[in-house]
C-alpha cells in the first residue's frame, strides 16, 4: 500500500504544531497519503476560470464602528486557563538565558 | 407517563396558554425520556439548572409558540455556563463565559435548553463516531448510526426526547443526519443566521440551523434564530420575513430542476425509485420536474476536503492549551506544551484534517491547493446560479444510501467525506437547504429528499417540503 514516509508525517505534524506517538506514525502513513491522493484530484480540474470565491457573502468588508463595546472581566477570561498564577495565566518558561 | 413531548409545538403551547401543563411538565419529560434513552447517547451533557429554568417559567403567560419548550443545543454552539465540549477531550471541561448569538435568541423567546446534544468531534465526520464520547445511535435501528456530525440532535429529536434542535452544517451535517433519522433538517443561507458562538470549523462554510419533526415547526424556528448581528460580519441584513408563510400553499407551476449526478450510479436504487415517486407525484400536481446537466458536482467533495481542511488547521490553532481547555501535563518548554496537548487532545480524524490543512496552506502549496479550490467554487457557485435562472428548485436525495451500521467508517479516512457528496455542493454556494423524509427502503430505515433553494429563498424550500411531508 502506498504510504507516505515517516519523515513526511512528521513535517506536516510539526506544522500543525501536534505531537505523534510511533503507533500514530505509522497509522498515518497511510492514511494521510490517502487524504494527500484526494486533495491531489483538484489537479485535474482543467476547465475552471480565474475569479476566486473567498466566502458567499457579496459584502465582507462591512465593519462595525470602532467603539469600545462590552467587555468580558479578567476573573471570567481566566476561569477555563489550565494554570494559573494570580490573575496570570502561567505558561512554561518561553525564554532561557 | 405524559405523552405532551409526543404532540406538536402548536399543541403544546396551547396547553401552556390554558395553564394545562407547565414547562417543568415538558422538562421533566424530556429528562425521563433521555435517561430511559441513555443508550441512544444523543447528549454530551444535561442541564443542570434546566428545572429550576423551567420552575421559575411557571407563573408567566406564554409569550410565544417556543416558550417553555425544551430544545437540544449541538455541543460546538457555546452555552455561558454550560459546558461545550465539542465532543473533543481537548474541551472537555471547558465552561463558555458567553452565549452564541443563537442561544441569546432562544433564550429571549423563553425556550429552555435542556442539554447539549453529541456530535462528531469539532463537527468533523459523517457518522459522529469520531465523538470523544461514543456515538449517537439511531433510534430507528441502534445497530446503525444517527449520521453526523449533528448526530445526537438527530438522534434526539428522532426519539423524541426533545421536540427541536439546533445543528451545525459545515458539508452537510444537518441534513444528512436528518435524513438518516427521519426528521427535517435545514442549513440555511449563508448569512441568514450568526455564528457568532457557533465553534469555528470551517468560517465560510460553516452555518447554524434547525433540526425537527416537522416543516412547519422547523420554518418557525428559522424564524427566531436569523437576523444580522454585529458580532458577527459574515451575517446579512434582511427584511424580517415569515418563513411558514408559503406552508400549504400550491406547488402548481413550481420549476424544479434534478441535476443528473443527484441520480447518478453512486445512489442505492431503493433511494432512486423513491426520488422517482416523488417527482412522479410532483409532476401529477402541477410541478414541472427537468433532469439538468450541471457542471463540477463531482468536483464538490475535493474542494470540500481542501477549503474544510485548510480553514479547520486555521481556526483550531487556538487549541494550545494555554487559555482554556485540556493541558499535558510534564512539559518543559512551550513547543513541548502546544504538541503533546494537541497530540493528547485531539481524536485521529482533526488530527488528520488539521495536518493535511497545514500542509495545503503551507508555502506555494497554498497556490496549488487551496487558490485552486476557491477558483473551482467560483465555478460551481455560477453553475448553480445559471440553473436558478430557470427554476425555483433544485432536487436530490440527500444522500446516497440509507445510515450506515456502526463502525463501518471507522480508520477510512476518506469515506467520510463520500457520505456527503451530494450535499456538500450547497455549502461550497452557500445555498439553503433542507431534507424532508419521503418514506422509508425495505428495511424500514428513512430516506430524506433534498431541496436546495434560491439564496435567502428559505420560504420556498418549505413550501414543497410541507406539501410532500403531507404524502410520503
Amino acid at each position: 500500500m502506498d504510504k507516505l514516509s515517516k519523515e513526511e508525517v512528521l513535517h506536516v505534524a510539526h506544522l500543525a504544531r501536534i505531537s505523534l506517538t510511533d503507533e500514530e506514525i505509522e497509522k498515518f502513513r497511510v492514511q494521510l497519503k490517502v487524504l494527500m491522493d484526494d486533495i491531489d484530484k483538484i489537479k485535474d480540474v482543467k476547465d475552471y476560470d480565474d475569479e476566486m470565491m473567498y466566502t458567499p457573502i457579496e459584502d465582507n468588508t462591512r465593519l462595525r464602528e470602532d467603539i469600545v463595546g462590552e467587555m468580558l472581566s479578567a476573573k471570567d477570561v481566566g476561569i477555563n486557563a489550565p494554570a494559573k498564577n494570580g490573575s496570570f495565566i502561567e505558561v512554561p518558561v518561553m525564554i532561557n538565558e | 407517563m405524559s405523552k405532551y413531548l409526543d404532540l406538536s409545538i402548536k399543541e403544546i403551547h396551547e396547553l401552556l396558554v390554558k395553564k394545562e401543563i407547565t414547562p417543568l411538565d415538558l422538562v421533566d419529560e424530556a429528562l425521563k425520556r433521555i435517561e430511559e434513552n441513555k443508550d441512544l447517547n444523543a447528549f454530551i451533557t444535561i442541564n443542570d439548572k434546566v428545572r429550576e429554568e423551567a420552575k421559575n417559567l411557571g407563573e408567566v403567560d406564554p409569550n410565544n409558540l417556543f416558550f417553555g419548550i425544551p430544545i437540544a443545543v449541538k455541543d460546538n454552539i457555546i452555552t455561558k455556563d454550560l459546558k461545550t465540549t465539542c465532543a473533543s477531550h481537548i474541551l472537555d471541561n471547558f465552561i463558555p463565559i458567553y452565549d452564541a448569538t443563537v442561544v441569546t435568541r432562544i433564550k429571549e423567546n423563553k425556550m429552555l435548553i435542556i442539554g447539549k446534544a453529541n456530535m462528531d468531534e469539532f463537527a468533523m465526520g459523517s457518522t459522529s463516531e469520531t465523538s470523544y464520547f461514543g456515538a449517537p445511535l439511531n433510534p430507528h435501528d441502534k445497530k446503525r448510526t444517527a449520521g453526523g456530525s449533528s448526530g445526537g440532535s438527530a438522534s434526539a429529536v428522532s426519539s423524541s426526547l426533545v421536540p427541536l434542535a439546533l445543528g451545525s452544517d459545515t458539508g452537510g451535517s444537518i441534513r444528512q443526519p436528518a435524513s438518516y433519522t427521519g426528521i427535517v433538517g435545514m442549513k440555511p443561507t449563508y448569512g441568514r443566521i450568526s455564528r457568532y458562538g457557533l465553534v469555528a470549523f470551517a468560517s465560510s462554510l460553516d452555518q447554524i440551523g434547525p433540526m425537527t419533526r416537522t416543516v412547519y415547526e422547523n420554518a418557525s424556528l428559522l424564524n427566531i434564530l436569523v437576523g444580522e448581528d454585529e458580532k458577527d460580519l459574515t451575517s446579512v441584513k434582511k427584511n424580517k420575513e415569515d418563513f411558514t408563510r408559503l406552508i400549504g400553499k400550491s406547488i402548481k407551476g413550481i420549476k424544479i430542476a434534478l441535476p443528473k449526478f443527484f441520480i447518478s450510479d453512486i445512489v442505492d436504487k431503493e433511494i432512486s425509485n423513491r426520488i422517482k415517486d416523488v417527482i412522479n407525484y410532483l409532476e401529477q400536481n402541477g410541478a414541472v420536474v427537468d433532469i439538468v446537466d450541471m457542471k463540477y458536482l463531482d468536483t464538490a467533495v475535493n474542494l470540500y476536503q481542501i477549503i474544510a481542511m485548510a480553514e479547520a488547521s486555521s481556526n483550531l490553532a487556538r487549541f494550545d492549551g494555554v487559555r482554556y481547555g485540556f493541558r499535558a501535563k510534564d512539559v518543559d518548554s512551550v513547543d513541548e506544551m502546544y504538541g503533546k496537548t494537541r497530540g493528547e487532545g485531539f481524536g485521529d480524524e482533526v488530527k488528520r484534517r488539521i495536518m493535511v490543512g497545514s500542509y495545503i496552506l503551507s508555502g506555494e502549496n497554498a497556490k496549488v491547493y487551496y487558490d485552486k479550490a476557491l477558483k473551482v467554487r467560483d465555478d460551481i457557485t455560477k453553475e448553480f446560479n445559471r440553473i436558478f435562472k430557470d427554476y425555483d428548485l433544485i432536487i436530490g436525495p440527500t444522500t446516497t444510501r440509507i445510515a450506515p451500521l456502526i463502525g463501518t467508517s471507522a480508520d477510512d479516512p476518506h469515506k467520510a467525506f463520500m457520505d456527503d457528496v451530494l450535499v456538500i455542493p450547497v455549502n461550497m454556494a452557500g445555498l439553503p437547504g433542507l431534507s424532508v423524509p419521503v418514506g422509508k427502503n425495505s428495511n424500514n430505515m428513512p430516506i430524506g429528499l433534498h431541496i436546495i433553494g434560491k439564496a435567502f429563498d428559505e420560504a420556498t424550500i418549505y413550501k414543497l417540503a410541507s406539501f410532500l411531508e403531507e404524502v410520503f
